[in-house]
């Protein structure tokens, strides 16, 4: 059935399961038309065909599809399409298969939480003395003897109990203050917020409510954002929650994002990182049975271009040479004035950046590892699709930022997920057979980053590769698949699909693991370091709360010293942000740090290409810097 | 009080593999002359340095069938000889002096004129006849005919010790695997690129391959186009090789006439470019000022095609080697 509106042809599209519809313009595309409809399907790419991951099942309708690489010619006949390749030309069925459920029917997705645990143990303990914190009080009435004014007299009480050179309120305060205090009689809550080295009193509610005072601490991550609720008297985590990042229909990395804020203006991709903080705080606050208005501070720590969108910042620069920012560290800002809700007077804090592409997730990672109070050498490798490297000492930081592409979260690989329900985690590769075990136990519906690199570290262990990553055409399990070799994992029988590791796919992840080592052995060499010299490896990332370390030395990913030095935190991000949520101290440092970390320019590094060639290698092409990984598999080198 | 000048000679810790092509009837082949390169303690011809024990050899190039898209100044010597490589092989040898005869099987191509295995090895047949030097034996390059082609070819000259070529960081196993089974050596092409160089090295070692069988092959570069990238490839793994990396310490091969007859600076007749002069003086020229350099690189095999161009090379080698000095 055809509608007639405005002049204009309108088709409807209907999505299975669920039976979401929309309305859209002929020659819509079906990703259009499921943006339209609230059904949200994973897209790495920002819809230009390149990714293949929004894939629909065309079950009855008219539906025109581009040609595509990405789908079998078996999958072709049984409808399936490529959502951002395929217009509607009449009204038109389509199901959504289990592997493009992005699920985001609960507001928070289930899957994002994975990426809650584990948490970076803090490297060193900081005073309590939270960025907002309330003070009761209870002031002397005035008398003709003690005649100050209503202000000055708060002021006076409150200068009793924390020094504050710089105290200020605002007109609003001002206003309702003679009423407050006397109505009260004197006996207030004041709410004090720290904003450089001035103190803002946010607001003075009547009675002691010094008990109540809350904050959010939240890791605005480019693929999920992560938020723990936290009292700040007590320093306990009360909640925690996470979900994808709803810019992601924008592109899964930041660049397209940048580049769809300068098309488009900023406003929109900021409303959605904002909604996804709103629905992540308001979900917590609700469940624990806090009011909204006892929420008095947010503390961010992002990379630099999720702290443009947030702020609405123009992101342009960053993405042009020399990628400067607009600001590396913003000043403290009311939460309601971007859209965040909390108390009205609330307070957003943003960590402070080192660089264009090294953020305040990384100066977040410094601080909750204490790598920059380390008196031996320490290396910090946070791995996503920009691998941020950071080595140093008390004495001194380095830090540089690897291109590695997305393979370790899922994207770029056939098979790939992010750490969610059903990924595949953990891998064993026998000469019998494989074994896997799920996110949940759930059935298995794709792999995840620390899933790749225990298959990639078995098949090599295994013999199924040799040293460049190729696949052996004639070994079990591996099978010719749309022209290329693929290993099964798991085979169609034992999932809603086949799940395979496609040469290609183990090409990509060897690129990803040569770029962060390539990162880290140029880091090392410029600074004069040897591996075997660093007291420490901590390893950070979207891993969820698995990662085999042996696995990523077989790999080659990270420098071959004695597994006992490394550590795997998890979310240091969100470690570094609760950190400073909780303490001036910890929050002035986390300044210090950004402004005393160096940033290293990796792509102007003459040998750049020949360390990333040479790490591309299983492990590495220099064999004498993998000591045990040779030994273990008997690499039968020279010596 | 005399004065003590100080030991400036470099050491290195190692030498270059040695590398023999051909073998004798009491070998096991049909060879007269056997070629050994390598063995080098030193960078190119620093006989003051260490130890040279072999010179440079030039091999010159013969095909399974007739060339089509060589340039009169390069066919003219060969003209007679085409239809035959037997017979072509035979004039390199006994007319120009090459060292060794490096047979490229073209022929074999299936985007030309896709010959059989069995045709190939009617053309390693007859110049093995022909000629009594060692024999380099090249395939097509398209893999998947390659794989195709070198079992009967290398089946037919089992036991001649030949070097074939070339195996690359994707299809090493074929090649690896037969020159073991009917001892012969290979090539390992790479490039222009030191790690990939190494890793098709590690790749043949982990096949079971001996690192003593390989002849490296960095990929080659004509004169003005970009033949110093490759030079400071092939310098940087002579130096690895001779401080000790065992990897790197192979033989090295370059393809100059290949490159050099497929560049204008040395096809181009006067009448085109009447400014560059005489192509007949040119073209040579041009191959020989290749050769030379990358003789300076630490090529010890050169495989090769004007007749002019070899003349002039192999009296550079002899000079440098320092003959009548």
């Amino acid at each position: 059935m055809e509608a007639q509106l405005s002049g204009k042809r309108e088709y409807r599209v209907t999505f299975l399961p669920g039976g979401k519809e929309a309305r859209v313009a002929a020659r819509a595309t079906l990703l259009a038309a499921a943006a339209a409809a609230g059904v949200e399907l994973p897209s790495v790419c920002g819809g230009e065909g390149i990714c293949g991951r929004c894939r629909l099942i065309v079950r009855q309708g008219q539906v025109e599809a581009a040609p595509t690489l990405h789908l079998s010619r078996e999958e072709i006949k049984r409808g399936y399409v490529l959502a951002c390749q395929a217009v509607v030309r009449g009204d038109a069925v389509v199901e959504v298969p289990p592997e493009s459920r992005a699920g985001r029917e609960a507001v928070v997705d289930l899957d994002a939480r994975e990426f809650l645990a584990p948490e970076a143990e803090a490297g060193e303990k900081f005073p309590r003395e939270p960025l907002v914190e309330k003070l009761f009080l209870s002031l002397p009435p005035p008398t003709l003897e003690d005649n100050l004014g209503d202000q000055e007299r708060l002021f006076r009480e409150i200068r009793r109990f924390r020094p504050a050179p710089i105290l200020q309120a605002g007109l609003k305060v001002l206003q309702s203050l003679p009423a407050l205090l006397r109505d009260s009689r004197w006996r207030v809550t004041a709410t004090l917020a720290q904003r450089g080295g001035t103190v803002e009193l946010l607001q003075v509610e009547p009675g002691d409510r010094a008990g109540t005072t809350y904050g959010a601490a939240i890791d605005v991550g480019t693929s999920t954002v992560v938020a723990h609720l936290i009292d700040l008297n007590s320093g306990e985590t009360l909640d925690a929650e996470a979900k994808y990042n709803s810019q992601r229909a924008y592109g899964e990395e930041v660049t397209r994002r940048i580049i769809a804020a300068e098309r488009q203006g900023p406003t929109r991709l900021q409303a959605l990182v904002v909604e996804d903080i709103n629905d992540l705080v308001s979900l917590m606050v609700d469940r624990q049975g806090i009011k909204l208005s006892d929420v008095v501070a947010v503390l961010c720590a992002g990379n630099t271009a999720m702290v443009h969108f947030l702020l609405r910042l123009p992101p342009g620069a960053l993405r042009r040479h020399p990628y400067v920012a607009a600001a590396l560290a913003p000043p403290p800002v009311r939460a309601a004035e971007v859209g965040i809700r909390i108390n009205p007077r609330g307070l957003l804090y943003l960590l402070p950046g080192i660089g264009g592409w090294v953020g305040g997730d990384i100066t977040a990672g410094i601080l909750a590892t204490g790598l920059h109070k380390c008196e031996g050498l320490a290396l910090l490798i946070d791995i996503g699709t920009n691998g941020e490297i950071v080595l140093g000492s008390k004495d001194w930081v380095v830090a540089c930022s690897a291109s590695a592409g997305p393979a370790f979260e899922g994207a770029g690989v056939t098979c790939g997920m992010r750490a969610s329900r059903g990924a595949i985690a953990q891998v064993e590769i026998h000469p019998t057979g494989v074994r896997y075990r799920t996110v949940g136990d759930a059935p298995p519906q794709g792999l995840c980053g620390s899933g790749l690199i225990d298959a990639i570290a078995g098949l090599f262990r295994a013999g199924y590769i040799d040293r460049a990553g190729r696949l052996r055409p004639d070994a079990k399990l591996v099978r010719e698949r749309a022209g290329e070799l693929a290993f099964v994992l798991v085979p169609a029988g034992e999932a809603p699909r086949e799940i395979v590791i496609t040469q290609r796919d183990i090409e990509n992840a060897l690129r990803a693991k040569a770029a962060i080592y390539a990162g880290v052995s140029i880091l090392l060499r410029e600074m004069g370091v040897r591996p075997r010299d660093l007291s420490r490896i901590y390893l950070a990332g979207a891993f969820g709360s698995h990662l085999d370390l042996r696995n990523a030395v077989t790999l080659g990913l990270i420098p071959d010293v004695p597994l006992e030095r490394v550590h795997f935190l998890g979310n240091t991000a969100l470690a570094g942000a609760k950190l400073a949520l909780l303490s001036r101290t910890a929050w002035e440092e986390a300044q210090r740090i950004a402004a005393g970390v160096t940033y290293y320019d990796l792509i102007s590094c003459p040998y750049y290409y020949d360390e990333f060639m040479a790490a591309k290698f299983l492990p590495h092409t220099d064999l004498a810097r993998f000591p045990t990984v040779r030994g273990a598999l008997r690499l039968g080198e020279p010596v | 009080m005399a004065i003590e000048v100080p030991d400036v000679r470099e050491s290195f810790s190692q030498a270059i593999y040695t590398v023999t092509l051909g073998a004798t009837p009491q070998e096991g082949g049909t060879r007269e002359r056997l070629i050994t390169v390598g063995g080098e303690r030193a960078l190119p011809f620093h006989h003051f340095d260490g130890e040279i024990p072999h010179p440079p050899v030039v091999a010159m190039e013969v095909w399974d069938i007739p060339p089509q898209d060589w340039p009169p100044v390069v066919r003219a010597p060969f003209q007679d000889v085409f239809d035959d490589p037997g017979e072509w092989a035979k004039k390199c040898v006994e007319e120009y002096g090459a060292a060794l005869i490096c047979l490229r099987l073209v022929g074999c191509d299936p985007n030309g004129a896709n010959r059989s295995p069995q045709e190939a090895v009617q053309a390693v047949r007859r110049v093995l006849e022909a000629v009594k030097v060692p024999l380099i034996i090249w395939g097509c390059g398209v893999p998947d005919k390659d794989n195709d082609v070198f079992p009967s070819v290398a089946e037919a000259a089992q036991g001649e010790n030949c070097l074939l070529g070339t195996i690359t960081e994707d299809n090493y196993k074929t090649l690896t695997a037969l020159a073991t089974a009917y001892g012969h050596k290979v090539i390992a092409e790479s490039p222009v690129d030191i790690n990939i160089a190494k890793q098709v090295n590690i790749l043949a070692m982990d096949a079971g391959f001996p690192l003593e069988g390989l002849v490296m092959y960095p990929s080659t570069a004509a004169l003005g186009y970009g033949l110093e990238y490759v030079y400071t490839i092939m310098e940087r793994t002579r130096i690895a090789g001779l401080r000790g990396d065992k990897l790197m310490a192979m033989p090295m091969l370059v393809d100059v006439g290949r490159e050099v007859w497929g560049v204008k600076e040395a096809r181009a007749p006067v009448e085109e470019q009447p400014e560059w002069g005489d192509e007949r003086a040119r073209g040579p020229f041009w191959e020989a000022a290749t050769a030379y350099t990358y003789l300076l690189a630490g090529a010890d095999i050169l495989i090769m095609r004007h007749p002019e161009a070899v003349r002039a090379t192999k009296l550079a080698i002899g000079k440098l080697m320092g003959e009548g000095a």
